[in-house]
Protein backbone atom coordinates (compact mmCIF):
# COMPACT_ATOMS: atom_id res chain seq x y z
CA UNK A 1 0.00 0.00 0.00
CA UNK A 2 1.07 3.20 -0.95
CA UNK A 3 2.02 5.79 1.72
CA UNK A 4 2.89 9.43 1.64
CA UNK A 5 5.86 10.99 3.38
CA UNK A 6 3.90 11.86 6.51
CA UNK A 7 2.74 7.99 6.97
CA UNK A 8 -0.85 8.93 5.83
CA UNK A 9 -2.30 7.17 2.62
CA UNK A 10 -1.42 8.06 -0.67
CA UNK A 11 -3.99 10.24 -2.61
CA UNK A 12 -4.32 7.03 -5.21
CA UNK A 13 -5.19 4.44 -2.19
CA UNK A 14 -7.43 7.10 -1.06
CA UNK A 15 -9.51 7.27 -4.11
CA UNK A 16 -9.64 3.56 -4.30
CA UNK A 17 -10.87 3.36 -1.05
CA UNK A 18 -13.25 5.94 -2.02
CA UNK A 19 -14.32 4.11 -5.16
CA UNK A 20 -15.39 1.10 -2.72
CA UNK A 21 -17.54 3.37 -0.38
CA UNK A 22 -15.11 5.01 1.95
CA UNK A 23 -16.72 8.25 3.04
CA UNK A 24 -13.77 9.18 5.14
CA UNK A 25 -11.45 8.91 1.79
CA UNK A 26 -13.90 11.28 0.42
CA UNK A 27 -12.98 13.65 3.10
CA UNK A 28 -9.43 13.48 3.43
CA UNK A 29 -9.49 13.59 -0.28
CA UNK A 30 -11.33 16.63 -0.30
CA UNK A 31 -9.06 18.48 1.99
CA UNK A 32 -5.96 17.33 0.05
CA UNK A 33 -7.09 18.19 -3.28
CA UNK A 34 -9.79 21.14 -3.41
CA UNK A 35 -7.69 24.03 -1.52
CA UNK A 36 -4.82 23.28 -4.48
CA UNK A 37 -6.99 23.21 -7.08
CA UNK A 38 -8.91 26.11 -5.75
CA UNK A 39 -5.41 28.23 -5.62
CA UNK A 40 -4.46 26.80 -8.90
CA UNK A 41 -7.40 28.22 -10.28
CA UNK A 42 -7.68 31.19 -8.83
CA UNK A 43 -4.61 31.71 -10.91
CA UNK A 44 -5.17 31.00 -13.58
CA UNK A 45 -8.27 33.17 -13.71
CA UNK A 46 -6.82 36.27 -12.35
CA UNK A 47 -8.11 35.75 -9.00
CA UNK A 48 -11.81 35.18 -9.90
CA UNK A 49 -12.63 33.02 -6.80
CA UNK A 50 -16.47 32.67 -7.75
CA UNK A 51 -15.43 31.20 -10.89
CA UNK A 52 -12.06 29.55 -9.36
CA UNK A 53 -14.94 27.66 -7.00
CA UNK A 54 -16.70 26.25 -9.95
CA UNK A 55 -13.80 25.15 -11.22
CA UNK A 56 -12.58 23.24 -8.15
CA UNK A 57 -15.78 21.96 -7.64
CA UNK A 58 -16.50 20.70 -11.03
CA UNK A 59 -12.95 18.92 -10.92
CA UNK A 60 -13.44 17.29 -7.94
CA UNK A 61 -16.90 16.06 -9.25
CA UNK A 62 -14.91 14.53 -12.17
CA UNK A 63 -12.58 12.63 -10.02
CA UNK A 64 -15.34 11.18 -7.91
CA UNK A 65 -17.31 10.07 -10.94
CA UNK A 66 -14.07 8.35 -12.58
CA UNK A 67 -12.50 6.73 -9.53
CA UNK A 68 -14.51 3.15 -10.42
CA UNK A 69 -12.40 3.21 -13.50
CA UNK A 70 -8.84 4.98 -11.72
CA UNK A 71 -5.93 2.75 -12.98
CA UNK A 72 -3.52 2.79 -10.33
CA UNK A 73 0.44 3.75 -11.32
CA UNK A 74 -0.65 5.35 -14.50
CA UNK A 75 -0.79 8.97 -12.96
CA UNK A 76 -1.10 10.58 -10.22
CA UNK A 77 -4.38 12.31 -9.09
CA UNK A 78 -3.16 15.95 -8.30
CA UNK A 79 -1.91 15.43 -11.98
CA UNK A 80 -4.90 14.64 -12.89
CA UNK A 81 -6.96 17.30 -11.00
CA UNK A 82 -4.83 19.77 -12.42
CA UNK A 83 -4.92 18.46 -16.15
CA UNK A 84 -8.82 18.75 -15.63
CA UNK A 85 -8.84 22.07 -13.78
CA UNK A 86 -6.85 23.58 -16.36
CA UNK A 87 -8.67 22.45 -19.11
CA UNK A 88 -11.96 24.17 -17.26
CA UNK A 89 -10.28 27.20 -17.18
CA UNK A 90 -9.32 27.32 -20.41
CA UNK A 91 -13.09 27.10 -21.53
CA UNK A 92 -13.79 30.09 -18.99
CA UNK A 93 -10.84 32.22 -19.87
CA UNK A 94 -11.65 31.82 -23.64
CA UNK A 95 -15.06 33.22 -22.51
CA UNK A 96 -13.93 35.65 -20.13
CA UNK A 97 -11.84 37.33 -23.13
CA UNK A 98 -14.96 39.57 -24.54
CA UNK A 99 -15.18 40.68 -20.78
CA UNK A 100 -11.47 41.89 -20.39
CA UNK A 101 -8.93 41.27 -17.78
CA UNK A 102 -7.14 42.75 -15.15
CA UNK A 103 -4.03 44.50 -15.85
CA UNK A 104 -0.75 45.31 -13.97
CA UNK A 105 -1.87 48.99 -13.78
CA UNK A 106 -5.26 47.93 -12.27
CA UNK A 107 -3.78 45.42 -9.61
CA UNK A 108 -5.58 46.41 -5.90
CA UNK A 109 -4.15 48.52 -3.45
CA UNK A 110 -4.38 46.98 -0.30
CA UNK A 111 -5.33 49.02 2.44
CA UNK A 112 -4.51 48.09 5.93
CA UNK A 113 -4.07 51.38 8.42
CA UNK A 114 -3.11 49.35 11.81
CA UNK A 115 0.40 50.13 13.26
CA UNK A 116 3.51 47.84 12.32
CA UNK A 117 1.57 47.00 9.55
CA UNK A 118 4.11 47.82 7.01
CA UNK A 119 5.84 44.78 6.30
CA UNK A 120 2.41 42.84 5.92
CA UNK A 121 1.15 45.96 3.44
CA UNK A 122 4.30 45.70 1.44
CA UNK A 123 4.12 41.71 1.22
CA UNK A 124 0.33 42.17 0.42
CA UNK A 125 1.16 44.80 -2.54
CA UNK A 126 3.63 42.54 -3.95
CA UNK A 127 1.21 39.40 -3.84
CA UNK A 128 -1.29 41.56 -5.69
CA UNK A 129 1.28 43.01 -8.57
CA UNK A 130 2.49 38.99 -8.81
CA UNK A 131 -1.11 38.46 -9.37
CA UNK A 132 -1.64 41.20 -12.23
CA UNK A 133 1.53 40.10 -13.55
CA UNK A 134 0.53 36.82 -14.05
CA UNK A 135 -2.85 37.35 -15.53
CA UNK A 136 -0.94 39.42 -18.05
CA UNK A 137 0.88 36.56 -19.43
CA UNK A 138 0.03 34.77 -21.84
CA UNK A 139 -2.10 31.58 -21.03
CA UNK A 140 0.17 28.39 -21.62
CA UNK A 141 3.10 30.33 -20.03
CA UNK A 142 1.07 31.74 -16.99
CA UNK A 143 -0.12 27.72 -16.68
CA UNK A 144 3.74 26.71 -16.71
CA UNK A 145 5.13 29.20 -14.18
CA UNK A 146 2.04 28.19 -12.23
CA UNK A 147 2.40 24.90 -12.10
CA UNK A 148 6.45 24.85 -11.73
CA UNK A 149 6.45 27.61 -9.69
CA UNK A 150 3.99 28.04 -7.29
CA UNK A 151 2.46 24.42 -7.57
CA UNK A 152 5.44 22.50 -7.16
CA UNK A 153 5.17 20.13 -10.07
CA UNK A 154 8.41 18.77 -11.70
CA UNK A 155 8.40 19.37 -15.39
CA UNK A 156 7.38 15.89 -16.74
CA UNK A 157 4.26 16.06 -14.54
CA UNK A 158 3.61 19.33 -15.86
CA UNK A 159 4.05 18.01 -19.42
CA UNK A 160 1.03 15.55 -18.62
CA UNK A 161 -1.00 18.12 -17.04
CA UNK A 162 -0.76 20.29 -20.33
CA UNK A 163 -0.05 17.80 -22.80
CA UNK A 164 2.80 18.72 -24.05
CA UNK A 165 7.35 17.72 -24.36
CA UNK A 166 9.41 18.31 -21.66
CA UNK A 167 11.43 20.76 -23.47
CA UNK A 168 8.25 22.74 -24.32
CA UNK A 169 7.75 23.33 -20.49
CA UNK A 170 11.56 23.89 -19.77
CA UNK A 171 11.11 26.66 -22.83
CA UNK A 172 7.39 28.16 -21.33
CA UNK A 173 8.50 28.32 -18.30
CA UNK A 174 11.77 30.26 -18.40
CA UNK A 175 9.94 32.77 -21.04
CA UNK A 176 6.97 33.15 -18.64
CA UNK A 177 9.49 33.91 -16.00
CA UNK A 178 11.54 36.52 -18.20
CA UNK A 179 8.06 38.33 -18.69
CA UNK A 180 7.05 37.81 -15.38
CA UNK A 181 10.24 40.20 -14.29
CA UNK A 182 9.72 42.27 -17.38
CA UNK A 183 6.72 43.28 -16.14
CA UNK A 184 7.31 43.85 -12.31
CA UNK A 185 10.23 45.66 -13.01
CA UNK A 186 8.22 48.60 -14.29
CA UNK A 187 7.24 48.64 -10.00
CA UNK A 188 10.63 47.87 -8.83
CA UNK A 189 10.48 50.78 -6.78
CA UNK A 190 6.53 50.70 -5.10
CA UNK A 191 7.10 47.23 -4.26
CA UNK A 192 10.19 48.03 -1.80
CA UNK A 193 12.58 46.03 -4.21
CA UNK A 194 16.14 48.12 -4.96
CA UNK A 195 18.74 47.92 -7.67
CA UNK A 196 18.23 46.15 -11.25
CA UNK B 1 13.60 42.99 -10.72
CA UNK B 2 16.10 40.35 -10.02
CA UNK B 3 16.30 36.82 -10.32
CA UNK B 4 16.34 36.48 -7.08
CA UNK B 5 13.41 38.39 -6.18
CA UNK B 6 11.34 36.94 -8.72
CA UNK B 7 11.74 33.44 -7.02
CA UNK B 8 11.53 34.51 -3.50
CA UNK B 9 7.74 36.50 -4.40
CA UNK B 10 7.07 33.23 -6.28
CA UNK B 11 8.04 31.12 -3.28
CA UNK B 12 6.25 33.57 -1.05
CA UNK B 13 2.95 32.51 -2.98
CA UNK B 14 3.61 29.41 -3.16
CA UNK B 15 3.58 29.34 0.89
CA UNK B 16 0.20 31.33 0.34
CA UNK B 17 -2.89 29.58 -0.88
CA UNK B 18 -5.98 30.87 -0.81
CA UNK B 19 -7.68 29.29 1.92
CA UNK B 20 -10.83 27.54 0.52
CA UNK B 21 -14.62 29.04 1.66
CA UNK B 22 -15.48 26.30 3.94
CA UNK B 23 -18.90 25.70 2.23
CA UNK B 24 -16.90 24.99 -0.74
CA UNK B 25 -15.45 22.12 1.36
CA UNK B 26 -18.73 21.11 2.11
CA UNK B 27 -20.19 21.28 -1.32
CA UNK B 28 -16.88 19.17 -2.75
CA UNK B 29 -17.63 16.82 0.08
CA UNK B 30 -21.37 16.26 -0.86
CA UNK B 31 -21.29 16.09 -4.64
CA UNK B 32 -18.61 12.86 -2.97
CA UNK B 33 -20.94 11.36 -0.91
CA UNK B 34 -23.90 11.60 -3.99
CA UNK B 35 -21.64 10.04 -6.29
CA UNK B 36 -21.23 7.48 -3.90
CA UNK B 37 -25.08 7.05 -3.55
CA UNK B 38 -25.57 7.03 -7.25
CA UNK B 39 -22.53 4.36 -8.19
CA UNK B 40 -24.91 2.09 -6.02
CA UNK B 41 -27.44 1.67 -8.59
CA UNK B 42 -27.00 -0.60 -11.58
CA UNK B 43 -26.02 2.23 -14.23
CA UNK B 44 -23.79 5.18 -12.99
CA UNK B 45 -22.36 7.51 -14.33
CA UNK B 46 -18.41 6.89 -15.31
CA UNK B 47 -15.61 9.13 -16.68
CA UNK B 48 -12.49 8.63 -18.88
CA UNK B 49 -9.05 9.14 -17.27
CA UNK B 50 -9.09 12.42 -19.50
CA UNK B 51 -11.74 13.82 -16.76
CA UNK B 52 -14.76 13.60 -19.64
CA UNK B 53 -17.68 12.11 -18.65
CA UNK B 54 -18.31 9.03 -20.21
CA UNK B 55 -21.56 8.76 -21.25
CA UNK B 56 -24.22 6.60 -20.25
CA UNK B 57 -25.18 3.42 -21.99
CA UNK B 58 -28.31 3.84 -23.20
CA UNK B 59 -30.34 1.47 -21.20
CA UNK B 60 -33.49 1.31 -23.52
CA UNK B 61 -31.80 -0.49 -26.34
CA UNK B 62 -29.68 -2.88 -23.99
CA UNK B 63 -33.02 -3.47 -22.57
CA UNK B 64 -34.37 -4.92 -25.71
CA UNK B 65 -31.08 -7.19 -26.45
CA UNK B 66 -31.50 -8.27 -22.85
CA UNK B 67 -35.51 -9.31 -22.91
CA UNK B 68 -35.18 -10.94 -26.12
CA UNK B 69 -32.22 -13.18 -25.24
CA UNK B 70 -34.24 -13.66 -22.22
CA UNK B 71 -37.20 -14.89 -23.63
CA UNK B 72 -35.13 -17.32 -25.68
CA UNK B 73 -33.08 -18.41 -22.25
CA UNK B 74 -30.15 -16.46 -22.76
CA UNK B 75 -27.46 -15.00 -25.26
CA UNK B 76 -26.26 -18.54 -26.68
CA UNK B 77 -29.53 -19.97 -26.82
CA UNK B 78 -30.60 -16.94 -28.98
CA UNK B 79 -27.55 -17.20 -31.09
CA UNK B 80 -28.46 -21.00 -31.91
CA UNK B 81 -31.94 -19.81 -32.59
CA UNK B 82 -31.07 -17.35 -35.04
CA UNK B 83 -28.25 -19.63 -36.74
CA UNK B 84 -31.03 -22.92 -37.08
CA UNK B 85 -33.55 -19.87 -38.74
CA UNK B 86 -30.87 -18.32 -40.92
CA UNK B 87 -29.96 -21.68 -42.25
CA UNK B 88 -33.42 -23.02 -42.90
CA UNK B 89 -34.28 -19.77 -45.08
CA UNK B 90 -30.89 -20.67 -46.51
CA UNK B 91 -31.84 -24.43 -47.89
CA UNK B 92 -35.20 -22.92 -48.47
CA UNK B 93 -34.24 -20.30 -51.26
CA UNK B 94 -31.72 -23.35 -52.76
CA UNK B 95 -32.71 -24.86 -55.79
CA UNK B 96 -33.17 -29.20 -55.86
CA UNK B 97 -29.69 -29.32 -58.50
CA UNK B 98 -27.79 -27.07 -55.71
CA UNK B 99 -29.27 -28.71 -52.53
CA UNK B 100 -27.67 -32.14 -54.95
CA UNK B 101 -24.29 -31.52 -54.03
CA UNK B 102 -25.94 -31.93 -49.81
CA UNK B 103 -28.35 -34.93 -50.56
CA UNK B 104 -26.22 -36.81 -53.12
CA UNK B 105 -28.43 -36.08 -55.91
CA UNK B 106 -31.46 -37.59 -54.79
CA UNK B 107 -33.03 -34.44 -53.01
CA UNK B 108 -36.26 -34.24 -55.90
CA UNK B 109 -37.17 -38.23 -55.74
CA UNK B 110 -39.02 -39.16 -52.30
CA UNK B 111 -40.64 -42.36 -51.56
CA UNK B 112 -42.79 -42.26 -48.10
CA UNK B 113 -43.63 -46.01 -48.53
CA UNK B 114 -40.63 -47.55 -49.80
CA UNK B 115 -41.84 -51.42 -49.60
CA UNK B 116 -45.69 -51.77 -50.02
CA UNK B 117 -45.66 -54.66 -52.02
CA UNK B 118 -45.81 -57.14 -49.45
CA UNK B 119 -48.99 -55.65 -48.49
CA UNK B 120 -51.20 -57.76 -50.44
CA UNK B 121 -49.28 -60.97 -49.98
CA UNK B 122 -49.86 -60.65 -45.37
CA UNK B 123 -53.19 -62.92 -44.50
Amino acid sequence: MAYDADGDPSDEVLLVRYAKGDRHAALALTRRITPRILGYASRLLAGDRAEAEDVAQETMLRLWRMAPDWLPGETKVTTWAYRVATNLCIDRQRSRRRKGQVTLDEAPDIADAAPGADARLQDSRRLAALAAALADLPDRQRQAVVLRHIEGLSNPEIAVVMGLGVEAVESLTARGKRALATLLSGRRDALGYEGG
Amino acid sequence: MQDDDLDRLLARAAAAPPPPASDLLDRVLADALAELKRSALPVRPQAWATGRPRAARTPRAAGRLGWLAAVFGGAPMLAGVCTAAFAGMAIGYLEPGTLDLLTGGNADVTELFPQIDFLPTEG
